[in-house]
């Protein structure tokens, strides 16, 4: 086995082991779904009666769909590094990491692994959006190309939850910089309104937001189904995934040092 | 071959705290070493720069030939490791637990389920096979880590302190299993331990640590010797003053009325010892004799500077090597 491929299985095997975790105990996967189903049958419903926030007539709820897709699956893995201090305290991470497993790909299984757990989020709010007749393109390719943006999505920002992770060290500090990072991502980016809608400032912090790019990824697939600006939005959110990804993998000793 | 070889190994984390002092020292193989210390001695940061988990800041390392500075991966190869805290993880069985480490060790996909299966059946966890972990007792739990450490086949095995926490019987039973396998499959043991009599009992060699830097090295009947002998505890009342002759032996210490005198032939001595003390105007209340055990070696070599004057930067950094293991 050369390297790339090492990489590549023992990647594998940890997002395994986090898909096992999830089969014996799926609870917490039900109990995220609480907050996107909220925002939508809320949230939603209540910016629903402003004429003219979602543009293109669309409706409000339509709109925000793909947001709370977004929002839910930063939620999931802006707390992956949470979960990586913890192992680090329990003495999992020193054991993986005494593998020959190479470093890179402890990091990259993490990040797959949050990967895992936004494909969940990204049925659940499907079925959501069937459910309460939110109407969204279900085009088969569409869907896979969705999936695909929150896969690397979640990897990009557990990546960075990682990194984090390797300077912050305690689950308390973690806890505080999750809350910290989150919101103004959210609400600095299109998940919820328009960037037009924004202060001039804003706009330009949110053309640096890879929320934002996501949001607009899922958007065009999901509702416009016009791609000119996919290319884009993959490229930008691709170049933060493995800037983020290098990042954690490189940080990474820091934590047991 | 030698297991383990390492010169003037050194850590000095970016505090500026010296973990590990400019250390040599080598493991044959098919031993069981053992790496005793007092808390914040040194002795996960050693076991640290072996397993290739930090870099050291000086010195170099060989395991089993090859240079664990520049193969790192290679050398993982050929380790288990077995870490203080319970590491396995409770939200998988323990099948799970053991086929997750069986591919982290790229363990061939054929041999994988026989291993497994194996490592079961050698720890007695078969029956429990499919239960989560996090249902184990603390004694299984350790077993189980100790059979993941083995679905690699090491030839270099390190255990941080593996009967901490488990009570009498499971702590036999792992101490056997650790013996069984060193002699069943010639795996070569590291061991680091707080308890004396596990060390006495399990290890060929083994080395006491302290502030950074072996104090000592050797089999433990050596090391036992070394300590000079019996150890005599005499109640003593009444006043009286005299030094003692060297051929009744040495006072180690004189308090509250407790005078402990070391000396080579205990049994001998106590008439002697007590015909001594009472020539010279004290009531001998009690005598007891004791024979050096490996506290007695670890007191003297571990505990030694602690009583003489350490400096105040060597007693902080050993405070803050315990916090970082806290941490």
């Amino acid at each position: 086995m050369n390297n790339v491929e090492r990489v590549a299985s023992s990647a594998m095997t940890i997002a395994e082991m986090e898909a096992r975790k999830i089969r014996h105990d799926s609870t917490e996967l039900w109990m995220r779904c609480v907050q996107p189903a909220l925002w939508l049958l809320i949230f939603g419903e209540v910016f629903n009666a402003i004429r003219g926030l979602a543009p293109g007539g669309y409706s409000y709820m339509q709109y925000i769909a793909p947001g709370v897709l977004a929002q839910s699956v930063l939620f999931v893995a802006i707390f992956y590094g949470i979960t990586i201090v913890w192992e680090r305290d329990v003495g999992l991470l020193t054991k993986m990491l005494s593998t020959p497993s190479p470093r890179l790909s402890v990091v990259v299984g993490k990040a797959l692994s949050a990967g895992v757990r936004g494909i969940f989020q990204g049925i659940m709010i499907f079925a959501l959006a069937l459910i309460i007749g939110v109407n969204l393109r279900f085009d088969p390719l569409d869907v896979l190309g969705v999936f695909i943006v929150v896969v690397l999505f979640a990897m990009c920002f557990a990546s960075l939850s990682m990194t984090l992770a390797s300077f912050l060290k305690t689950r308390d500090r973690m806890m505080g910089i999750g809350q910290a990072i989150t919101i103004p991502l959210f609400f600095g980016s299109n998940a919820i309104y328009p960037v037009s809608l924004m202060p001039k400032w804003l706009q330009v912090v949110s053309a640096y937001n890879p929320l934002s790019y996501v949001v607009d990824a899922m958007r065009s697939m999901l509702l416009t189904g016009d791609y000119s600006g996919l290319p884009m939005d993959m490229a930008a959110l691709l170049i933060a995934t493995v800037f983020f990804i290098a990042c954690a993998a490189l940080m990474l000793k820091r934590l047991i040092e | 071959m030698k297991a383990i070889e390492a010169s003037s190994l050194t850590k000095v984390y970016s505090d500026g705290t010296k973990a590990v002092d400019d250390i040599s020292f080598s493991v044959d193989e098919g031993e069981i070493f053992g790496l005793l210390g007092p808390n914040g001695a040194g002795k996960t940061t050693t076991i640290k720069m072996i397993t290739t988990l930090a870099k050291p800041t000086a010195g170099e390392i060989k395991v089993f030939g090859v240079d664990a500075l520049r193969s790192p991966q290679e050398v993982r190869q050929l380790l288990g490791f077995v870490p203080q805290a319970i590491s396995v993880d409770g939200d998988l069985t323990g099948y799970e637990n053991l086929l997750i480490f069986a591919k982290l060790f790229f363990v061939d996909h054929q041999q994988r389920k026989e291993r497994i299966q194996g490592a079961l059946e050698y720890f007695g966890l078969a029956d429990r096979a499919n239960d989560l972990v996090k249902h184990y007792s603390g004694g299984m739990m350790r077993r189980l880590e100790i059979a993941q450490a083995l679905v690699n086949r090491p030839r270099l095995l390190f255990l941080d302190e593996p009967s901490i926490g488990l009570d009498p019987y499971s702590r036999r039973q792992v101490i056997d299993q650790i013996k069984e396998l060193n002699r069943e499959f010639g795996t070569t043991i590291f061991v680091t331990t707080h308890d004396m009599s596990e060390a006495d009992e399990l290890c060929h060699r083994l080395a006491i640590m302290n502030l950074g830097k072996f104090a000592i090295v050797g089999a433990p009947g050596e090391l036992k010797k070394s300590v000079g002998g019996d150890v005599l505890t005499v109640k003593v009342s009444g006043s009286g003053g005299a030094e003692l002759p060297t051929a009744l032996g040495s006072v180690v210490s004189l308090e509250d009325g407790v005078l402990k005198v070391l000396t080579v032939d205990g049994e001998r001595a106590i008439p002697r010892l007590t015909d001594y003390l009472e020539d010279r105007g004290f009531v001998v209340e009690s005598v007891s004799l004791s024979r050096p055990t490996l506290d007695d070696v670890f007191m003297k070599y571990a505990k030694a500077p602690l009583h003489k004057d350490v400096g105040f930067r060597e007693a902080r950094s050993s405070r803050r090597s315990i916090a970082r293991h806290a941490r």
